[in-house]
């Protein structure tokens, strides 16, 4: 996930701290120094990772926005001049503006706020900004919670007791506090100096920056992986289920499947040689046979393996995360009840690969697939009216579809004890008869009045005439046009 | 983190429709359905308009709701239906398999509209009710399930639910007394439901109460928000006009019931039902979780992207546009997930063309406007098994963009993978759905024996082509495919063993293997060492699987009797460069003597019968330097007693080896029954295949032992 760094900038940044040797340095060098050895960090391990570099006093400015590139971000840091007083408020706006722009508001993020702690005077201190939270209308609100997933680490340039003397410390728990809890104060222990600053940073990578690796089985076959972006745990339902879902680090490949969000390759920072790999071998396959593989993350939590390529000829291995769950999508049923095709009777992908077993079909079809009746709207009751009216005019020829929607009008207006309708409908097949043209068909006769008396024994709530499966059939007549050939 | 809980409120919903006489009253609402006599003119006189019941009304928009719902969540969102007049009568239960808007209309239907000449006195909404608090401590086969796998902690699983009631009431006060009941059935059922096994204890219940009454009246409710009555229950009232007032409430309810969202599509493009050669443009709305709208929400963009409110002001959609499809469109997009959908006027024409054409199988880009007029694809509609979903698309900059190539990491240089090897092995692990609770002897799930057989086809499975010779053999394949198998027929024994002959064929011919000569200088290995490197790669195969039965067993024993192994290290220091001459010559003897020894008609022979035509054979083999020593490595197998008959004759032939193998090994067990009554030595196998095709299988028979 991308981090934005946060540096403070303001002039309290270049107090020096009390000495231990010959060199001089300010609390900046120190922050300077930690962030290096973060930077160096990602650089090896992280590579993949976007960070930005922001820097902040009264005002803020994006020094380096998201970048891979981590010489252009420690040189940024290198160059950082010196500014005014601290606000944090307005910094925290920039940051929450510059995520959304990049990665919208659904991608988590980190943000490592480096200050020393003195947290500005007066309007526009963190102090301030606390005092005046519940005040504050629709469009001043505090930055925090982001919109979107965000941890919050501040790294202090200071130690816990000067950080105490004051309220900085009580203001920065505050801050975490407003951010859901999400994140953690990290302060020096013992004198300030290049070396705490290292142990605190080193406590932040352990914390927030491991690499992710894990080893991807499929069968014997097996390949040491490293995951970007780090997948999350996730607390799935956090009454029954309240433990965070963690993705196991065994992963297992259950099987390949037909035709989200993580990103895996091989880990770069293995004996890398001409040793052969399995994780290649299973990418270059995916890719010529277009096919994607299921993944076990952990106990019901799955996920899929593919070739993905950019535009340009690279392609790497992805993993895509389902939601945990045993049925994570529903074309593909329960993932434990799928089993090797060699246990099926017969090759469900058909001899030459022209079938599938999938897309699974539900139980039951949607409204939408099943051509339900629905008369909230007038127009929906008029049109099933018309539909009737229409093909009685055309009888016999339309003597099944005429049937067909004379009985899908009765079941709903039978279910809706819609009996009126069911009255008015006979009326006008009645007033329909007395209207047929001296050319017309002998049947369409017989037909209308037959389908109107059996609409009014259905209206009568008779439960001879009104049982919902009940279907009114074509009268049975002798004519030698309609008859047998028509009878539903 | 959006935290989600599997039994909220929404996960049980009982409906109570109020059927008591005065449901029967006309909803004034009058319904034209006359249309057509309008435009023929000529005198006729239209079908005066026909009106609802206020029962009909109820009963239409509870189904509307029901709809949605069941599009929406297929599973795990139960609706228990329940009418009540002078006693409740219930039209489903809690079970899954009643959840379907089919066989509620059905239920209904039989029920029918209310009887308005029953005693107005008996009737009353309170025994519906009362069924619904009762039916709201019943479990549910999920709460059950939960339950049953969390044992430890199966108080972890809530009983929450909600009740809507349709009715008409006739005050406040009304109302009050309605509430009292639900409360006080509330108070008793928990009492009753914590001495049961079978009954829950309500947690949580929320009280919908709808007064419905007829259009033109004025209305004796007052509306009323949430209000907790109770810790348990809260209560609202909605007092609603029969008709399109109440469809619009309870479309706004399933909503808020269910974290749904609305979204219209825009500029669909369709043809006139009247000129099918214009086309005009349709919207359609839809309704789906509102996850689908979380960039929208979290970005407080919800304006910016089209939204508008419509009808009654309070119900949003989000707009957004058709993006014509392309055909052959492959356009990779980073999906972030799929919602189920459900149209709010289903059967409507733009409505059904939409998802008639979703259904077929075509997909829809679905463009968010802005007001810069940047074209942004947000949403993809499109269906899988006769589903429509929405899905989300991620229309940000994608932290995943440019990743390295998979051959700047750790085995990217190498080139000679078995991709083509390992593509036919994907598809020969391919999963298949199969049905729910099969398991196998073992007590093995359908998945757990998919992983099963990944793990015996990849025992032994080399990744790159230079890595192996065997499976760069067509010769092998027969074995190869079979071994693997769980377990093996007398068949699958008797094609593995072929294979072994086969290959032993092979070497007498010298012919030449498809040894990799990477890494090593000059022309690579002799052809005996080839084959030495063949035999070896061939029995690690089999040996990985040799603990699989006594059949697979068989396979190793065959091919460690057939073949050829390499002489001691000292003698060959001993027979020193000299002997090299000969071998040549032999190899050329060999190959001409061969080809008139083993005729490929005679290839696919038993050992038993070439164990005759062995006899002459063995002189021109027992020249060869590469004639196998006696097998020691499985003492098991080995008899002290069995010495091979012609020891004391010098070198013996590989298939005098493998049947002498055979007999040592058969008196280890116990002796084929058809044996013991043999005549000699012949017995008759398949009996009964001989009496299906009358064919005489009993030299075969013999072979496959």
């Amino acid at each position: 996930m991308p981090t934005v760094v946060l540096m403070d900038s303001s002039l309290s940044m270049t107090r020096p701290v009390s000495q231990e040797g010959s060199e001089e340095f300010q609390r900046k060098n120190l922050a300077v120094h930690g962030l290096t050895m973060l930077f160096e960090h990602m650089a090896t391990n992280y590579k993949l990772e976007f960070t930005s570099l922001v820097a902040f006093s009264s005002l803020w400015e994006l020094m380096v926005p998201f970048t891979r590139d981590y010489n252009t971000l420690q040189e940024a840091l290198s160059n950082l001049e010196d500014y005014d007083k601290t606000c944090l408020e307005s910094a925290l706006h920039g940051v929450s503006n510059i995520v959304q722009q990049e990665w919208g508001s659904t991608c988590p993020c980190q943000v490592v706020l480096v200050t020393d702690g003195a947290l500005g005077i007066g309007r526009g201190s963190l102090r301030h900004s606390l005092h005046t939270l519940k005040q504050r209308v629709e469009d001043k609100k505090f930055p925090l919670p982001f919109p979107f997933p965000a941890k919050m680490f501040i790294m202090c340039i200071a130690n816990v007791e000067e950080l105490q003397s004051t309220d900085a410390m009580d203001n920065l728990e505050q801050l975490i506090g407003l951010n859901g809890g999400e994140g953690q104060i990290f302060t020096m222990e013992g004198p300030l100096c290049l070396k705490s600053v290292q142990s605190m940073f080193g406590k932040l990578i352990d914390q927030a920056y491991t690499p992710f690796y894990a080893v991807l089985h499929c069968g014997n076959l097996a390949s040491d992986v490293q995951v970007f972006p780090r997948p999350e745990p996730v607390l799935v339902d956090e009454e029954v289920d309240p433990i965070p879902k963690a993705v196991q680090t065994e992963v297992d490949e259950v099987g390949a499947g037909t035709t989200e969000d993580a990103e895996e390759e091989p880990s770069a920072n293995q004996m890398a040689g001409k040793s052969p790999n399995f994780c290649v071998l299973l990418h270059g396959s995916l890719k010529v046979e277009g096919m994607v593989a299921l993944v076990q993350l952990g106990p019901e939590w799955y996920g899929m393996l593919y070739s993905q390529a950019d535009s340009k000829k690279k392609s790497n291995l992805m993993m895509s995360l389902f939601e945990p769950g045993p049925e994570p999508l529903p074309w593909l049923g329960k993932i434990s009840q799928l089993g090797p095709i060699s246990d099926a009777a017969e090759n469900p992908y058909g001899e030459d690969d022209s079938k599938s077993p999938f897309p699974l079909q539900p139980k039951n079809k949607r409204s939408y697939a099943q051509n339900v009746t629905v008369w909230i709207k007038a127009n929906g009751l008029q049109t099933d009216v018309q539909k009737i009216l229409r093909n009685a005019r055309k009888l016999p020829e339309k003597t099944q579809t005429f049937y067909k929607e004379l009985n899908r009008l009765r079941k709903a207006a039978l279910a809706f004890g819609f009996w009126e309708l069911l009255k008015g409908v006979a009326e006008l097949l009645e007033r329909e008869c007395t209207l047929l043209p001296d050319s017309a068909h002998p049947d369409a006769a017989f037909q209308l009045s037959h389908a109107a008396q059996q609409l009014k024994l259905a209206s009568t709530g008779d439960s001879q005439y009104s049982a919902f499966n009940h279907n009114i059939t074509p009268l049975h007549t002798d004519f030698s046009g309609g008859g047998a050939g028509d009878r539903m | 983190m959006d935290v989600s809980m599997m039994f909220s409120v929404s996960h049980k919903t009982a409906f109570v429709v109020d059927h008591c006489p005065y449901m029967a009253e006309s909803s004034r609402q009058m319904v034209e359905c006359d249309m057509l006599t309008k435009s023929r003119g000529q005198g006729v006189i239209p079908l005066a308009p026909v009106s609802k019941s206020l029962w009909t009304c109820a009963v239409e928009c509870s189904m509307e709701y029901c709809r949605i719902l069941y599009d929406v969540y297929p599973t795990r969102k139960l609706v228990h239906y329940i009418v009540s007049d002078s006693e409740f009568h219930s039209l489903n239960s809690w079970r899954q398999e009643d959840q379907s808007t089919q066989e509620l209309m059905a239920a209904l239907a039989s029920v029918g509209p209310p009887n308005p000449r029953e005693d107005p006195e008996c009737c009353s909404v309170l025994h519906g009710l009362v069924a619904a608090v009762e039916s709201l401590c019943a479990i549910t086969q999920y709460q059950h399930e939960a339950r049953r796998t969390l044992m430890d902690v199966a108080d972890r699983v809530a009983n929450r639910g909600r009740i809507i009631c349709l009715t008409n009431a006739k005050s406040d006060t009304h109302v009050r007394m309605l509430e009292d009941c639900v409360s006080e059935t509330i108070q008793e059922q928990n009492k009753l439901a914590a001495g049961s096994d079978r009954l829950m204890p309500i947690q949580r219940c929320e009280l919908v109460l709808v007064h419905i009454y007829p259009q033109g009246d004025d209305t004796l409710v007052s509306d009323r928000s949430r209000k907790e009555l109770s810790s348990v229950l809260s209560s609202e009232v909605h007092s609603v006009r029969a008709g399109r007032h109440l469809a619009s409430k309870l479309n706004i309810l399933v909503q808020q019931h269910f974290d749904l969202a609305s979204t219209t599509i825009t500029n669909i493009p369709m043809k006139e039902e009247q000129h099918a050669n214009t086309s005009a443009n349709y919207d359609v709305e839809l309704l789906h979780h509102r996850d689908a709208h979380l960039e929208f929400i979290k970005s407080g963009d919800l304006h910016m992207a089209g939204s508008t409110s419509r009808d009654s002001g309070l119900k949003e959609t989000v707009t957004l546009k058709w993006c014509t499809p392309r055909t052959n469109n492959v356009e990779l997009h980073y999906c972030t997930g799929a919602y189920r959908i459900s149209p709010v006027d289903v059967n409507s024409r733009p409505s059904s063309c939409l998802t008639n054409f979703l259904l077929n199988g075509r997909s829809v880009l679905l463009e968010q406007p802005r007001k810069s007029g940047s074209k942004v694809i947000s949403h993809m509609l499109s269906s899988h098994g006769g589903e429509i979903f929405l899905h989300v698309l991620n229309s940000t900059r994608s932290t995943l963009e440019d990743p390295p190539s998979i051959s700047e990491g750790c085995g990217g240089r190498v080139t000679d993978y078995r991709i083509t090897d390992f593509g036919e092995f994907m598809r020969e692990n391919r999963l298949t759905p199969f049905s729910e609770g099969v398991l196998d002897a073992s007590g093995r799930t359908s998945s757990e024996r998919a992983k099963a057989q990944l793990e015996r086809h990849t025992r032994y499975w080399p990744m790159i082509i230079s890595q192996t010779t065997i499976f760069n053999m067509q010769a092998v394949v027969p074995l190869a495919n079979l071994i693997v198998k769980e377990s093996l027929s007398e068949e699958d024994v008797l094609t593995c063993q072929k294979t072994v002959f086969n290959l032993v064929d092979m070497e007498r011919k010298n012919d030449p293997l498809p040894i990799s000569t990477v890494g090593s200088r000059g022309k690579g290995p002799k052809r005996d060492e080839q084959y030495r490197i063949m035999w070896n790669e061939l029995e690690t195969l089999v040996k990985a699987h040799v603990g699989s039965s006594e059949r697979h067993q068989r396979v190793l024993e065959c091919i460690s009797a057939c073949r050829s192994k390499p002489p001691e290290e000292e003698e060959r220091k001993k027979r020193g460069r000299k002997r090299e001459d000969k071998e040549d010559k032999a190899e050329k003897n060999g190959k001409d003597a061969d080809e008139k020894a083993w005729p490929d008609s005679e290839r696919l022979k038993g050992p038993q019968e070439r164990e005759k035509e062995e006899q002459t054979e063995s002189e021109m083999i027992k020249d060869s330097p590469d004639s196998p020593e006696p097998l020691n490595k499985k003492p098991r197998l080995m008899s002290e007693e069995i010495q091979p008959p012609q020891k004391s004759k010098g070198p013996v032939s590989l298939l005098t080896m493998w049947t002498n193998r055979i007999t040592a090994t058969s008196r280890k067990h116990e002796v084929f029954a058809g044996r013991l009554n043999s005549v000699n030595n012949k017995a008759e196998l398949y009996q009964h295949l001989k009496e299906d095709n009358g064919m005489d299988l009993h030299e075969n028979g013999k072979a496959t032992r």
